[in-house]
């Protein structure tokens, strides 16, 4: 995770966001237990109380389940509900803005097809269109 | 005979003036020894200006809390006394509430209550006053008021038990969206 904090909301949120993008990654599968709050927050340098918080609005959303003595685990069906979940936010919050982008530049499904598979800025020859 | 009873309530009078003179003196003085009950309670979180360390345990419970890093806590005196700065950091991380997570909270006299403003990273000062227990060893804020939204919840109540000059106990509750709470108890040592 990284250590960094930004000021666009509360320590506890990033912290959520960053456990949901694990999940998302893979890098925590279903099942799996929390990263203890004493570990996280030695390492990041942050509140335990604001550890805690993180993980309580995951249980909140049903993505965690606090098993009592034991620590925190993500429920089954987590990662699909979270796809879900990111994927409608992103057609509804990102795409508008991407798509209106890809529009202006008039950028080819082929050109953008071509950039995911390097991994890199296409490169559009002849300049303008 | 004649000069005696034009004397004698002259100097009654005057005996009397002297009496009740001094009886409000020593109203007004006992006044000043005794201050209202907020500044007593006040006078007692001052006393625990300096620098503290212990362990967290949260509520919900969480695994290997008791040998976890200490919390430290630094509390100072400060506006010629009208008020205590309270800082939460994790220990060893430098005292900058711009980087690292360090919420700070304000306790004053307002109105003849013992008041605290808590500056939170979520975005809100919420108010709370003071009671205290009859034997003064605690010291509970509960929740009033809040400036700022409470999208992201809100801190919502906060207790001080002093054990003895070098040890005091902290509870803190959270209020998350939704009103739940989550709650951290610091055991603190002073610490140089």
């Amino acid at each position: 995770m990284d250590r960094e904090w930004n000021d666009s909301q509360p320590i506890y949120r990033q912290l959520r966001d960053r456990v949901v993008a694990m999940i998302l990654d893979g890098v925590l599968k279903e099942g799996d237990p929390l990263p203890s709050v004493r570990n996280v927050a030695a390492e990041y340098r942050v509140n335990p109380l604001t550890v805690l918080k993180g993980y309580q609005q995951l249980v909140d959303e049903g993505l965690v389940e606090t098993k009592r003595g034991l620590g925190m685990f993500i429920n089954t069906g987590t990662r699909k509900l979270l796809l879900q979940g990111e994927r409608q936010k992103f057609l509804a919050e990102e795409w508008p803005r991407v798509h209106a982008t890809i529009q202006r530049l008039g950028l080819t499904p082929e050109e953008l097809e071509a950039a995911a598979k390097r991994g890199s800025k296409p490169k559009v020859k002849g300049g303008e269109r | 005979m004649k000069y005696l009873r034009f004397v004698l309530p002259v100097v009654l009078m005057s005996l009397a003036t002297v009496a009740f003179a001094q009886h409000d003196a020593h109203k007004a003085t006992n006044d000043q020894v005794a201050p209202p009950e907020a500044q007593k309670s006040f006078d007692a979180m001052k006393s625990l200006a300096g620098n503290w360390e212990g362990p967290a345990t949260l509520d919900p419970p969480q695994p290997e809390m008791s040998d976890g890093k200490p919390l430290h806590i630094t509390m100072r005196v400060t506006s010629r006394g009208n008020a205590l700065v309270h800082e939460m950091q994790e220990a060893g991380t430098p005292l900058d509430a711009t980087k690292y997570d360090h919420p700070v909270t304000m306790f004053y006299v307002d109105s003849g209550r013992l008041t605290l403003i808590h500056y939170c990273d979520a975005g809100n000062r919420p108010r709370m006053v003071a009671t205290t227990s009859a034997d003064g060893k605690r010291v509970e804020f509960d929740f009033v008021d809040l400036a700022g939204g409470t999208e992201y919840g809100h801190m919502h109540h906060a207790a001080f038990t002093f054990i003895d000059v070098n040890h005091h106990i902290e509870d803190w509750t959270y209020m998350m969206p939704g009103d739940k709470p989550v709650h951290a108890h610091f055991d603190l040592k002073r610490a140089q």
